[in-house]
């Protein structure tokens, strides 16, 4: 059983189809959930949240339906919208403390996690302080701050470095890496910034206009395109690049000694060293090009495309 | 999470049941209304017709204090039907003034800063946060409408040298069902107009006129139409016949403005339920776009 699953999902609103068709398993420790905006992306939160309910197909987080079980969902989930979301009339550690007895702490439980979560997120010293008062980025680490003081089993994320300056933005997504790496939480993540995906998540849903144009583990992904290499050399490149295609590599030569290369499975980095070795030639740059997210995001964006087409063909 | 060590630790321990979580909602609610220093001097306002109850409850039946006064000064403070409907009628209005200040505070403050998808991220449904922002209203109107009555009831039942309770318990259910059905009129009233007006000065105004502007457009359809049913729109004009009703006291309105219980039912019902509309569009995590 997936942490979240879907199964042919269609959420309607207002006689407009969000998403559509969304099937898909989610296991991952951390899950990205990508998209231009637009694309459903909150939509799909509020569903597994049980705010929508499916028009067509099922939604369920931990086996549980999201319509039919979304009070059994909430308690076992954590939920940092995108937008400002709290009451600023309270005190953070107040704050923290009501919506901890609203997931079901007994009242002092609540209050001793709420000053700890107000800590870990780094508000500690500011938590008597009205929310009112914080800083964008300050709000941002109470509405984690609440999502975290119950101790639920997922954390939704939805945008969370949204409006943040570099410094909190950073401190933002350590406390993320932290919270991944302490295990007991699995994480979905909301964003359009590709970078906060890519430091955070090991597998990511990427969404266009409510389909679902990837789903993949990103590390995987990585693995099997990190064949293409580019090297600059000194010596007798050519020389060298005949030896290297007879490994099997599809190489080309471009003045200055570089070369671009594919390795075909069976060929390791090594076998390349040693070949310059006994030829004479300075491997002087070997850049091994992986796949970033952007690569992934992209070609899911032009796949989509191709889909879109040869459907209306 | 543990303070000393910055980390992060699951909880494990017992959760409370979906019906304390809603006494945490009027836990909350009912200390932010409590937490205005206007809300404290409202309460003592609305006490003091209390007390000069009680003052006059004491007179009526003290032979001391009644041979004092003279024979026609002693038929005023007769303690009856209508004595306790002067009574309830008084502590009834100003416990509208008391909620249009209240209310607001109870709903205006999740509107105003986007708490909604927070709140009801958590395990609690819409009906449920509603009813704990009602039952902090309830209580505090509580205190100052059927509370202090049924107090003054038992307190002339205690004073009076005749039986007189058992011979007059007519009254007591006339302030307990009297204070009940304005209480739950007014509480849902003041939750519906709250959640739609953000401002709560701008809120405390829009309950005293949606109680008091319908009731001037009534009795102008009714002084034109030459009709008694324009009193429908007129929430005072009913809800004082309700109470006159329950608690047995001589009507004293024009007969020919005669409204039966039924009429008067079904208009307090629908105005519950314009106001459970108006809730159900506002109250949501998420606000659908149409178009």
């Amino acid at each position: 059983m997936g942490v979240i699953d879907l199964k042919d999902l269609e959420v309607r609103l207002a006689n407009r189809v969000v998403l559509n068709g969304l099937t898909g398993e989610l296991r991952g420790k951390a899950i990205g959930l990508l998209g231009p905006n637009g694309a459903g992306k909150s939509t799909l939160i509020n569903t597994l949240l049980g705010f929508h309910r499916p028009t067509k197909g099922t939604a369920s987080v931990f086996g549980l339906d999201s319509h039919l079980n979304r009070a059994e969902i909430r308690g076992k989930v954590g939920y940092m919208p995108e937008n400002d979301s709290f009451i600023g009339n309270m005190s953070g550690v107040r704050f923290v403390r009501y919506m901890a007895e609203l997931a079901g702490l007994p009242p002092e439980v609540a209050l001793e996690r709420a000053h700890e979560a107000l800590f870990y997120v780094g508000l500690g010293e500011v938590r008597y302080r009205k929310v009112n008062s914080y800083s964008l980025g300050m709000k941002q680490l109470v509405k984690l701050a609440q999502a975290l003081a119950h101790g639920p089993r997922l954390l939704i994320l939805d945008e969370p470095t949204n409006g943040l300056d570099p410094v909190a933005r950073l401190r933002m997504l350590q406390l993320i890496k932290d919270i991944r790496k302490e295990g007991s939480i699995q994480l979905l993540i909301s964003s359009h910034l590709l970078r906060d995906i890519d430091d955070t998540c090991d597998e990511v849903l990427i969404l266009k206009g409510g389909h679902l144009a990837a789903l993949c583990n990103i590390e995987e992904e990585r693995r099997s395109n990190r064949s293409f290499m580019e090297l600059e050399t000194v010596g007798a490149t050519e020389r060298f690049s005949v030896s290297v295609r007879g490994l099997g590599c599809e190489c080309a030569v471009f003045p200055g000694g570089r070369i671009k290369l594919i390795l075909p499975e069976n060929v390791e980095v090594r076998d390349l060293y040693v070949i310059a070795s006994e030829q004479g030639v300075q491997i002087r740059r070997m850049n091994q090009r992986r796949d970033s997210l952007e690569d992934i995001f992209l070609r899911a964006m032009d796949n989509d495309k191709e889909r879109i087409a040869n459907g209306r063909l | 999470m543990a303070v000393y060590k910055r980390s992060y630790r699951a909880y494990e321990g017992p959760v409370t049941s979906p019906a304390e979580r809603i006494l945490v909602l009027a836990r909350y609610a009912w200390a932010e209304a409590w937490a205005s220093k206007i809300t404290i001097a409202l309460f003592i306002l609305c006490l003091v017709p209390c007390l000069i109850s009680l003052v006059g409850i004491y007179a009526a039946n003290n032979p001391l204090v009644r041979s004092l006064i003279n024979g026609k000064a002693s038929e005023l403070i007769n303690v009856d039907a209508g004595f306790f409907l002067k009574v309830l009628s008084g502590q009834c209005w100003l416990a509208l003034v008391l909620l249009s200040w209240v209310a607001p505070r109870v709903i205006t403050f999740d509107l105003a800063d986007s708490a909604l998808p927070i709140l009801l991220s958590h395990p609690i449904s819409r009906f449920g946060y509603l009813f704990g922002k009602f039952l902090a209203l309830f209580a505090t109107l509580s205190i100052v409408t059927w509370i202090p009555c049924l107090g003054l009831f038992i307190y002339q039942g205690y004073t009076s040298t005749l039986p007189w309770m058992a011979g007059n318990l007519r009254i007591a259910f006339g302030i307990l069902a009297g204070s009940f059905i304005w209480i739950i009129l007014l509480s849902i009233l003041g939750l519906a107009l709250s959640a739609w007006v953000k401002w709560r000065v701008v809120a405390t105004g829009v309950i005293f006129a949606a109680v008091f502007i319908p009731a001037g457009v009534g009795a102008i359809a009714s002084a034109v139409l030459r009709t008694r049913w324009g009193f429908l729109l007129n929430i005072p004009y009913m809800i004082t016949l309700v109470w006159q009703r329950l608690l047995g006291a001589p009507e004293h309105f024009n007969t020919d403005n005669f409204l039966p219980n039924g009429s008067i039912a079904c208009m307090l019902t629908l105005a519950c339920l314009v106001c459970f509309a108006m809730l159900n569009q506002r109250i949501r995590a998420r606000e659908v776009v149409r178009g």
